[in-house]
């Protein structure tokens, strides 16, 4: 429920954007970043569909990094649970 | 790119430490982080990481989860909840539905949700039903809720809201006679939407060490190698090991909405009690949105079990940081991931999910 990831602005169609990670495309609420200008080609953390907070690019391509590998312990600690 | 896991390591390993420090984490990505990276394992022995409250899952009261259960089975509604809440064990008896799944099992109209957004879409599909919304989660999940609200909702929507604030419960272990820890890796995301000044009466009012995380061993490291300093200087402070994404004020807006749509209310924690002004629950202009409206009743039967955890689960103890998962009887025994008997072997965020998962048995 709480893992935040981080997706680049690919659209946007007032307060819905398309987003991509890693390849994965989905719909993101922008609702909760009225306060600042969000454009296509932004990277944002994404929480629960909803974008919470801009960032870096270079810090989202770290994050996703990280997740590669914690996907790849999860499904490996998955299978003997 | 700044210093490495590695480095900071290093540098841990070559401060003095003149006594056991005891740091808590109050994020389950965190511990997961932690748990995966083998970051408590590398760190030296006087240092210990402590997880705490940090999984809405786990302390969301078993009262409201038995209030869900029930709705369903008997109101003809559709409920919606997270995919983690579906699984959480009520304590009743074998005959009746102890989860959500068993109730959908038995015929109950229940679907899994990722985002506040599919919520929409459900209700909008299904204009002639009532569509219930249990929404569970700190602050991270429950400003998204505020901001479905405040943007506008179908009117067959109605929500059960159980939403928590994190810092409260910490709060309550520092005011204990027994904390348990004695430095906070306070959480990145949290305090994202809230701001990092949520957590400056950890230095302000108990004179202790704090630091924000992100989620990498790095930051992770940083937000240890912070506390640690502090605490060996006797000066603590509030860092923010988090600035790529942990803005000085958080993010504003969504606090506006939080408490256009919400206000802040004393609230059961599972197995941990009542923790002062640590709930949301609908503000007035938005309260024709609550479920306790139109279903009465429902609210104050499920009341009478408030406290409740299944017997032998020491979840409660676990959240509060008081023992580590394995320490639980049941750990790996009868409770498994695949027949969790706790809250904390059913959620990703769980301390005993995580340790079961990720730490060599
Ligand atoms: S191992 Fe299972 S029974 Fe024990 S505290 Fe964790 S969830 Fe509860």
């Amino acid at each position: 429920m709480c893992l935040g990831i981080p997706m680049q602005v690919k659209s946007i169609d007032q307060f819905v954007a398309q987003c991509e990670a890693k390849g994965v495309s989905r719909e993101v609420n922008l609702f909760m970043l009225q306060g600042e200008s969000v454009e296509v080609g932004d990277f944002v953390m994404v929480h629960v569909g909803y974008a919470i907070e801009k960032m870096t690019e270079q810090d989202a391509r770290s994050s996703w990094e990280l997740y590669d590998e914690m996907l790849a312990t999860l499904s490996a600690g998955e299978t003997d649970a | 790119m700044g210093i490495s896991a590695k480095q900071w390591l290093t540098l841990i390993h070559e401060m003095p430490i003149s006594q056991p420090i005891k740091i808590m984490n109050v994020c389950g990505g965190h511990e997961r982080s932690i748990t995966m990276s083998g970051i408590r394992g590398a760190l030296p022995k006087n240092i210990e990481l402590i997880p705490g409250p940090g999984c809405p899952v786990c302390i969301c009261p078993e009262e409201d989860i038995y209030q869900a259960i029930q709705l369903s089975l008997h109101e003809d509604i559709i409920l919606v909840a997270y995919g983690d809440m579906l699984r959480v064990p009520v304590n009743v008896k074998k005959s009746e539905a102890r989860t959500l799944e068993q109730a959908k099992a038995a015929g109950a109209r229940i679907k899994p949700i990722a985002s506040p957004m599919d919520v929409i879409q459900i209700a909008e599909q299904n204009p002639d039903d009532t569509v219930v919304f249990f929404a569970a989660g700190f602050e991270t999940t429950t400003a998204p809720t505020a901001a479905m609200i405040a943007q506008g909702v179908p009117d067959n929507l109605k929500i059960l809201l159980s939403g928590r604030l994190t810092w409260p419960a910490i709060h309550v272990l520092l005011s204990s006679d027994s904390p348990g820890f004695n430095a906070l890796v306070a959480p990145g995301h949290v305090a994202t939407i809230m701001g990092p000044q949520e957590w400056a009466f950890v230095v302000e009012d108990f004179n202790l060490p704090a630091a924000v995380a992100g989620f990498s061993p790095e930051s992770l490291l940083a937000a240890t190698y912070s506390v640690i300093r502090q605490f060996e200087s006797g000066k603590p402070f509030l860092d923010n090991c988090y600035p790529e994404v942990v803005k000085p004020t958080g993010n504003v807006g969504a606090q506006k909405m939080l408490s256009e749509v919400m206000t802040v209310v004393d609230a059961t924690w599972r197995g941990v009690g009542t923790i002062p002004k640590s709930g949301f629950a609908l503000s007035e202009p938005y309260r024709y949105l609550d479920v306790n409206e139109h279903f009465p009743g429902y609210h104050d039967d499920a009341r009478k079990r408030a406290g409740e955890m299944p017997p032998g689960c020491d979840c409660a103890k676990v959240v509060m940081g008081e023992i580590y998962p394995n320490e639980c009887r049941l750990y790996g025994k009868a409770c498994v991931p695949r027949h969790p008997i706790g809250p904390c072997m059913v959620s990703d965020e769980g301390a005993c999910r995580i340790w079961w998962a990720h730490t060599k048995r």
